[in-house]
């Protein structure tokens, strides 16, 4: 009864279009006056100390570490590095744009930053090489995605503190599902390229690879940081955040010289104020969270779902289903922190890894983000093609059939998932 | 207005780029204090980092009080506009008043329950025992575990953050009434995409 009421109440208020924040902490203060004992004074304790975890504080500096790097200039040395490497294969440049891609967003951290910055550079030169414009948007608006998969990713640490699992195996986690996305991507792009016979690039010589590899391994090696750095545990993971943004800071500044140092206040303020978007859904979600615990709620659905015989098979195709839907109205964060605290106990009861489940949910994600209505991706991407939403639609289904068919692979064989963490020794 | 904007900016600036320093210090301290450098080592074992993770978690709780009052003006908050923006003009306009209309409600319920908890969590001993009054039933309030700082002082950045975000969710209504525009980001903004030469490329190569 009273998840009806909580979750009635959560959609109405998000329907009116106000910030998603907003109407998680309307609907915690409205059940609180009216329907529970819960005293009102440890609401307002919740505010602050909801995000008083050192965990969540990896989320700001993520943002400001991808923030120095998110600039052209990277976006550039990344494509260069990646068609000197693939550029004379089948459907050279989109390959180009997928590796590109992959890498910028694991570094930016941002998916529509990554579908605009390798986009506005590389769709250009591939309308020009003779590529049709609706095979480089698909490649580019899907591939920009990956980012969420390809550690560091931020998705990961929400997901990680709503469900108090380890961000160093989640991350860890992503390294297999994440290559072989991109694989699969990459693999769509080479076999539509063969079969409609799209040009190729003459091969670059060894110099040339190796001028682009130095020019784009400062970038790179932002992941060497994070992930080194947590593995050997030399950092934890929000030490490691802090350090690779200390990294990103110096290589955009003194070692590409993208940006001033006169640029860098703009830089911090942007990420502050970003941060502080997620920080405050944050806080929010876990307030709402906690009234869900307090009312048994994820417990009570566990019980249910297991009364009524369901197998782990069949919830895990429901958890498809609905994060998929979900994806066609929120952005990625707010599903994780809404949905995780519901669906974990009852992924718990059924004994499905916790990170493996917490990629499943991020493999989601994904491909929320290149779907219609929503999905943020095709949105930048439209900008910057100048396509209406729908001809993009159609120039994306080749790519997003890919990615649902490894979305099932990754959902129903958690080796994909768990095998790297496990061989490491995280979980 | 133009001080409190630009007070504002600074201060979340300050506060994000404290936090990294503090981290990036403690954890350069954690290992140069290893290694055998002499004097240097034993004064740098001399002083302890432990505070940096509540200093950093404090710096970061501040800057999101602060930085989600400054998102406001600049519309990052999202929402799911979806149902909204295929509303008629005039249905859609009244949906926004209610949308900023919860943000104000929201932010102002916040803003008096967190002074309220501040002011018994230890500012109403503070304030009445400098003015020399009769504390009653009111007491000094906890300290933080490391840096040992009045609790009450740390979670008033709940309180101003509230505060000042329910006057910026008050202006944007107002501008909006006034104009009908409302803040926008821009989710996908890029620097220096102008600046970056287009990529060579060979054209219609085929093998």
């Amino acid at each position: 009864m009273s998840a009806l009421v909580i979750f009635g109440l959560l959609t109405v208020l998000m329907l009116t279009g106000m910030p998603i924040s907003i109407a998680l902490g309307l609907t915690v203060l409205t059940f609180l006056f009216t329907m529970t004992s819960v005293p009102i004074e440890a609401v307002a304790l919740k505010l602050f100390t909801g995000i008083e975890k050192f965990e969540i504080m990896a989320i700001p500096f993520f943002i400001l570490a991808g923030n120095f790097l998110t600039h052209g200039g990277v976006a550039k040395r990344m494509i260069n590095f990646a068609s000197s490497m693939v550029g004379h294969w089948y459907g050279g440049l989109g390959l180009a744009g997928v590796i590109a891609c992959a890498l910028f967003a694991a570094v930016s951290g941002s998916s529509p930053a990554t579908v605009v910055a390798i986009g506005a550079i590389l769709l250009p030169a591939m309308v020009k090489a003779g590529f049709p414009k609706n095979f480089g948007a698909g490649v580019i608006t899907t591939s920009g995605a990956l980012g969420i998969l390809i550690p560091p990713s931020i998705v990961m640490v929400m997901y990680a503190v709503a469900t108090n699992s380890s961000v160093g195996a989640l991350f860890m986690a992503g390294v297999i599902p994440g290559l072989m996305l991109a694989g699969f991507l990459g693999f769509t792009t080479f076999y539509r390229a063969k079969k409609f016979d799209y040009p190729r690039q003459p091969k670059a010589t060894g110099a040339q690879r190796f001028k682009a590899f130095r020019d784009s391994v400062w970038g790179l090696l932002l992941i060497v940081v994070v992930m080194g750095g947590i593995y050997t545990g030399i950092f934890t993971p929000t030490e490691a955040a802090a350090m690779s943004a200390v990294y990103a800071f110096i290589v955009a500044v003194f070692v590409y010289k993208d940006m001033s140092l006169k640029d860098v206040p703009k830089v911090l303020l942007n990420s502050a104020s970003m941060s502080a978007m997620l920080l405050y859904i944050i806080t929010n979600a876990v307030m709402f969270s906690f009234i869900l615990t307090n009312e048994n709620i994820p417990q009570s659905l566990a019980d249910w779902m297991l009364a009524q015989g369901m197998g782990a098979i069949v919830f895990l195709l429901i958890v498809n289903v609905l994060l998929l839907v979900a994806g066609n109205f929120m952005e990625p964060s707010s599903i994780v922190l809404i949905f995780a605290p519901i669906l974990f106990p009852m992924a718990m009861k059924l004994g499905i890894d916790p990170i493996h489940f917490g990629i499943i949910m991020v493999v989601n994600m994904e491909v929320g983000m290149c779907h219609p209505p929503v999905g943020l991706n095709l949105y930048v991407a439209s900008g910057i093609t100048k396509m209406g939403i729908t001809e993009l639609t159609i120039a994306v289904w080749p790519w997003l059939l890919t990615m649902l068919v490894f979305l099932i692979l990754v959902t129903y064989v958690p080796m994909i998932s768990t095998w790297l963490p496990h061989m490491m020794g995280l979980m | 207005m133009k001080w409190l904007d630009r007070l504002e900016e600074i201060f979340i600036t300050f506060l994000i780029a404290a936090a990294t320093l503090v981290i990036f210090v403690a954890v350069v301290h954690r290992y140069a204090s290893g290694l055998h450098l002499g004097a240097v080592q034993d004064w740098l074992l001399t002083i302890h980092m432990s505070w940096a993770q509540e200093l950093c978690i404090i710096l970061f709780v501040w800057m999101a009080k602060f930085g989600a009052a400054y998102g406001v003006r600049q519309g990052v908050h999202v929402g799911v506009d979806v149902l909204v923006n295929r509303l008629p003009a005039d249905k859609r306009r009244i949906m926004i008043f209610v949308a900023l209309g919860a943000g104000v409600l929201f932010t102002a319920i916040v803003a008096i329950l967190g002074a309220r908890m501040v002011w018994e969590n230890g500012l109403a001993y503070v304030t009445l025992s400098t003015l020399g009054l009769d504390t009653g039933d009111h007491y000094e309030g906890p300290t933080t575990p490391d840096l040992e700082w009045p609790t009450w002082a740390v979670y008033l950045a709940v309180p101003l953050g509230s505060s000042l975000m329910c006057f910026r969710f008050i202006q944007v209504l107002m501008t909006f009434y006034k104009t009908g525009d409302l803040p926008h980001h821009d989710h996908g903004h890029v620097d220096g995409l102008d600046e970056v030469e287009p990529l060579e490329v060979q054209v219609g190569h085929k093998s």
